[in-house]
């Protein structure tokens, strides 16, 4: 399949995922990263909670589902890197990526909306 | 790392009709290279959102620092440079995936400079508020 020494699966005790590489976790664990990310730069906001406090309560809330949903999908991600790596092809998750950065949009308009009122 | 991607494959049949709309024609690229060029997005997120926190810590913990309009200048330019660059990591992510479809080289990250003039002036702000002060 890989010819290449340094890329080619291990043989015998190799990772779980047949990738030396460990590509597919440390995706998994780059957006688990994400995740944490997200809710600690929307706790922030929580600081103004005696002020606006159900709509910051929305805010945080936002990116708390946000978060869950990348959380929940976690396994599904990593078991589906491993068998496109096992495949050789592998679908770009477009759904998640623009979901995300959607998600970091809105966090910063409703952001803004908060300091301009 | 090895540059030459496995021989084209046919295309997966789980591909969405969203992604076939975005990243039309081309071959799927290595798995690896996909995988990578997704972190290098989330890399990216990480960055804006810690432009956002930033933001939003100016706003919320700096009203004793800053004289009200700085510090609503410049928490509004941070938010908005952390929305810029968001959206421009989504943009980046799929122009670099379309190149790896299409095996031509990666385009120039334009969300690069962008961050660093952003955060120039977010900082020559602060400079001038103290050295003002």
């Amino acid at each position: 399949m890989d010819e290449n020494p340094a890329t080619a699966p291990l043989p015998g005790n190799g990772p779980l995922d047949g990738d030396p590489g460990l590509q597919p976790e440390r995706t998994a664990l780059a957006w688990g990263r994400t995740v944490l990310t997200l809710i600690a730069a929307s706790a922030m906001s929580l600081r103004w909670l005696p002020d606006q406090g159900p709509f910051v309560l929305a805010m945080f809330g936002l990116t708390i589902a946000a978060g869950t949903g990348i959380y929940a999908t976690q396994r599904r991600r990593y078991r589906r890197s491993i068998e496109g790596i096992r495949a050789g092809h592998l679908a770009p998750d477009t759904t998640a990526v623009f979901w995300t950065a959607g998600a970091c949009v809105v966090l910063g308009a409703l952001g803004i909306w908060l300091v301009l009122s | 790392m090895p540059s030459t991607p496995p021989s084209p494959s046919d295309p997966d049949p789980r591909r969405s009709r969203f992604a076939e709309k975005l990243l039309p024609g081309g071959t799927e690229p290595d798995p690896r290279f996909t995988l990578a060029n997704e972190r290098t997005f989330l890399a990216w997120i990480r960055t804006s959102l810690a432009l956002l926190a930033g933001g939003i810590a100016v706003e919320a913990f700096t009203t004793d620092v800053f004289p009200e309009p700085v510090r609503r200048g410049l928490a509004v330019l941070l938010l908005l440079l952390g929305m810029l660059l968001s959206a421009g990591s989504a943009i980046r992510w799929l122009r670099v995936e379309s190149s790896l479809r299409s095996n031509r080289p990666l385009p120039l990250p334009l969300i690069g400079p962008l961050l660093a003039a952003g955060c120039a002036v977010a900082a020559a702000v602060v400079i001038a508020v103290v050295v003002l002060a």
